[in-house]
């Protein structure tokens, strides 16, 4: 067997260097990274990268800043396995791999003029992010934006001085509920469906976007549907297993779609009829 | 780069888990470079002192070994169990099928008084168990691998999927061809289907698959006209004791 | 113009003798009673006879895309990598109509953006020499369903037996190489040409499909069948061994693993063969897994032979070899489920 040499691999990672790591709640870590050769990652909101630690393995990441912050971006990772434990111990100036960014992202451009909903269950706040940061950032691009976030308790809550700026925004309609209050608990209890009905919105001119973890979405997706909203201007971002991000290993096919390359986003029109998506 | 210390043990087995071990070669050199073996009774005399991680065979039968194994699992940082004894009691767990007394009686007759028995259990049904290395015995390259995740502190993760996937890489002819029973239907993959590479069949040494499909697997027992007592007992030479926990997977 | 060679039968040993001595060659060998292996040769006795052939264990996809081929070498102390391709430059003699259509189907996927380097240049070390089939191999071949059982491209030479003789079609400059270096053929004439029809010809009664079924009938069948029964019935059969998938001549999905040295700096990420058949395959991190069933994962497999590569590649991804048939214990065959499912349509 003989060996040759790749310049042209997709399985090359480029380096980045961690500049910032924050514990944000039990499982999860927040991590800045630069990379080494390239002035930015030039993504869209709502791609991935793939995280690679030599010696340890690679994870599909969702990126959590917008494009519209230059030279580095963000990532928060779950301590899940094998991989994620490694990205766990990264500490600041530790190097880290990364390819991509992969797959469709965010429909910014028909988003613009539009009006926005948002609704955040859980750890899907990380991708959602990406687009609310661009959107926040081009405010004057979009029209009304909701955000709706369900979290499983108070302490469950990511980038909490985040979330609390939006919520003072004037030129953001933002509610919040939690699955199970603590006692300094001041706001909604109670599932993220609930929030839904209470929404002003006008459906012609709203695109909804959905992320959270698999169980929700069919249900939001009732709701918003009860709303007027029509299918094609319900977006949605789907987690599945990868292991190449290039469309080759097969792992994160949803019927008749590879989730790295044609997703992670979709409308929800797209996959409707689709038996493995929601 | 400071070694790690380990500590091999082993308990009611055959201890040709540990003859593996010491026959590893070149790769127990450049394993020796970044372990310190503090105890390990096949290949070093003097034995004692401290360690972070104990490698223990065998599975436990006798009170004193749980209260041995207690011991063991309070002064190491790390317990592999490896072995199909330590993983899931492995042969020893045929006692299991047998009144207690009687066994004594069969296997020390006069002297059965002296000698003290429980039940046959895996390591981990009396103490807690980091990482498993299963196998009758251990295949070397996992045990290797299973000593880096160690070493780098990483989970391992014994695979789920079944011997057949690795035996079908290795293009040997199926058993179920030759008209020959075999276990690798349902037992747990990661040997690189050694024994039927050697033209054995899989004795399902290393446990089964976390949801095997039973049904169909009888079902297709009774395609071939095999007996369903006659494969429990098969299957039950290594696995009567219990069956290895599923674990976490990224 | 299209070229054609002879080789007599008595040439034959001659040639494959010289073909060894030149190349390194691989051909199907009896394995076991009843299977056969791709495996390297050193004479011509070693491979194993037409008439008894059935498809090898695993198909010559093993060269193209092998069980673990190492991706990227790396240094993790100095945060050093080196992408790599690992090849061999072999010549695979005897590949039938249905594996050449497997490796058709395999180079579409491969070369799709973004691209699988090593695939795309290890399969350019290959040198393919196809050998045609009068008669289905077992009862589990499907190819002529498929309409694989004619060569339609995707080697170099071509061997067709007919009679005392073989002839030879030559489909690159590589195969024409191969010809006028080994001095043993003799330029084929009309004759031989009409020859070769007459047994095509004789071929259309012996690959009788068995299953009543066009091409875009076929397409309809599986285009509307997610809920059709036969899947749970599968289910509850299939012990998820995983056999169908890696015997198949068209399943790709692959794994990707790092493995460290002892020195732990230095190592390895590898791609290895998976399945879809087995339980984490399609699991997230968080441990939900989408196809958390076995009748799940059976429909999953065959959509992606006779449902989605349609949309994507315009064919199907069954070659009809029969192989996951042959190594399913369960006997989930091919052939039954497809006319299960025409039975179930027709509201039977």
């Amino acid at each position: 067997m003989k060996r040759l040499q790749l310049v042209d691999s997709p399985y090359l990672v480029k380096e980045a260097k961690v500049c910032e790591v924050r514990q944000m709640t039990e499982h999860e870590k927040y991590f800045k990274l630069m990379l080494r050769d390239e002035p930015d990652l030039d993504h869209e909101p709502g791609q991935f990268v793939m995280v690679s630690i030599f010696g340890v393995g690679e994870a599909p990441i969702s990126i959590c800043s917008s494009p519209t912050k230059k030279g580095y971006f963000e990532l928060v990772v779950r301590k899940v396995g094998k991989v994620t434990s490694a990205i766990h111990r990264l500490e600041v100036g530790d190097t880290v791999g990364i390819r991509g960014p992969f797959g469709r992202g965010f429909p910014v451009r028909i988003l613009e003029g539009n009006d926005l909903l948002f609704v955040a269950g859980g750890l899907g706040l990380v991708p959602l992010r990406s687009l609310v940061d661009f959107v926040i950032d081009n405010r004057r691009d979009f029209g009304r934006v909701h955000i709706l976030l369900g979290c499983r308790s108070p302490k469950d809550i990511l980038f909490k001085d985040e979330v609390e700026s939006w919520a003072r925004r004037i030129d953001v309609d933002f509610s919040c509920t939690v699955d199970r209050a603590d006692p300094d608990w001041k706001g909604n209890v109670g599932l993220i469906t609930s929030l839904i009905p209470g929404v002003d919105l006008d459906p012609t001119r709203t695109f909804a976007v959905v992320v959270g973890p698999p169980i929700m979405y069919r249900f939001v997706i009732k709701e918003l549907l009860k709303k007027g909203i029509p299918e094609k201007q319900i977006i949605v971002s789907l987690e599945r297993h990868m292991k190449c991000g290039i469309g080759k290993c097969g792992h994160c096919q949803i019927g008749n779609y590879y989730c790295c390359q044609d997703g992670p986003v979709f409308s929800y029109d797209e996959i409707k009829d689709n038996l493995e998506a929601l | 780069m400071k070694k790690v210390k380990v500590a091999f043990f082993d308990f009611a087995c055959c201890e040709g888990c540990q003859l593996q071990v010491a026959n590893m070669g070149d790769l127990l050199v450049d394993l020796l470079d970044r372990i310190e073996l503090v105890e390990f009774r096949e290949v070093m005399s003097e034995r004692g002192g401290d360690y972070e991680v104990a490698v223990v065979e065998g599975s436990i039968t006798t009170h004193h070994d749980i209260e041995r194994i207690k011991k063991i699992r309070e002064k190491a940082k790390i317990l592999i169990a490896y072995g199909a004894c330590a993983c899931t009691g492995g042969v020893n767990g045929m006692k299991n099928d047998f009144d207690l007394e009687d066994v004594k009686r069969y296997v020390y007759q006069d002297k059965a008084d002296w000698f003290d028995t429980v039940p046959t259990m895996a390591v981990d049904q009396v103490v807690k168990v980091d990482y498993y290395v299963p196998g009758c015995p251990v295949y070397i390259p996992e045990f290797v691998r299973v000593l880096k995740c160690v070493l780098q502190g990483l989970p391992y993760k014994v695979p789920d999927y079944a011997v057949c996937v690795e035996c079908k890489f290795n293009e040997n002819e199926c058993m179920y061809d030759k008209g020959i029973t075999c276990l690798g239907p349902i037992t747990r993959a990661g040997c690189n289907s050694w024994c039927t590479n050697n033209g054995n069949i899989c004795y399902g040494c290393r446990g089964m698959v976390s949801n095997p499909n039973k049904n169909a697997q009888m079902e297709v027992l009774k395609r071939y006209g095999i007996p369903l007592e006659w494969i429990i007992n098969k299957f039950n030479m290594y696995n009567r004791a219990k069956e290895i926990q599923p674990q976490e997977k990224e | 113009m299209d070229q054609y060679y002879r080789l007599n039968k008595t040439e034959c040993r001659e040639f494959v003798g010289a073909l060894t001595s030149r190349y390194q060659v691989v051909a199907p060998v009896k394995r076991g009673e009843k299977s056969f292996v791709f495996a390297r040769i050193s004479s011509p006795d070693e491979i194993a006879s037409p008439e008894e052939y059935i498809p090898t264990i695993i198909p010559p996809k093993k060269y193209f895309f092998p069980q673990r081929e190492t991706i990227l070498e790396y240094d993790a102390v100095a945060q050093r990598q080196k992408a790599v391709m690992e090849y061999e430059k072999v010549v695979i003699f005897g590949v039938r109509t249905c594996d050449l259509a497997g490796i058709q189907c395999l180079n579409m996927v491969f070369s799709e953006r973004p691209r699988d380097v090593n695939y795309l240049i290890r399969k350019n070390k290959l040198i393919i020499i196809g050998m045609e089939c009068w008669d289905y191999c077992d009862e589990h071949a499907l190819c002529a369903l498929m309409d694989n059982h004619l060569p339609k491209g995707g080697y170099d030479l071509f061997f067709s037996d007919l009679g005392d003789y073989h002839l030879i079609h030559v489909n690159t400059e590589v195969g024409e190489e191969i010809v006028r270096s080994i001095g043993v053929f003799t330029e084929a004439t009309g004759e031989d040409l009409k020859r070769l029809q007459e047994f095509r010809e004789k071929k259309r009664s012996a690959f009788d499909t068995g299953i009543d079924l066009s091409h875009p009938e076929l397409m309809d069948l599986f285009a509307n069948c997610e809920d059709a029964r036969v899947w749970e019935e599968l289910g509850e059969r299939c012990l998820s061994c995983g056999n169908c998938t890696t015997v198949c001549p068209t399943c790709y999905c692959f794994d990707v693993i790092d493995e460290i040295n002892l020195d732990l700096r230095t190592g390895e990420r590898f791609r290895i063969w998976d399945s879809c058949q087995n339980e984490d395959f399609a699991k997230v991190a968080g441990g939900e897994s989408f196809r958390e069933e076995r009748s799940g994962r059976q429909r999953h497999r065959y959509l992606r032979k006779f449902k989605y590569p349609l949309a994507k590649y315009s064919r199907f991804f069954c070659t009809g070899c029969g192989r996951c048939s042959r190594a399913c214990m369960a006997q989930i065959h091919i052939k039954e489920t497809i006319k299960a499912l025409i039975a179930e349509r027709a509201g039977v």
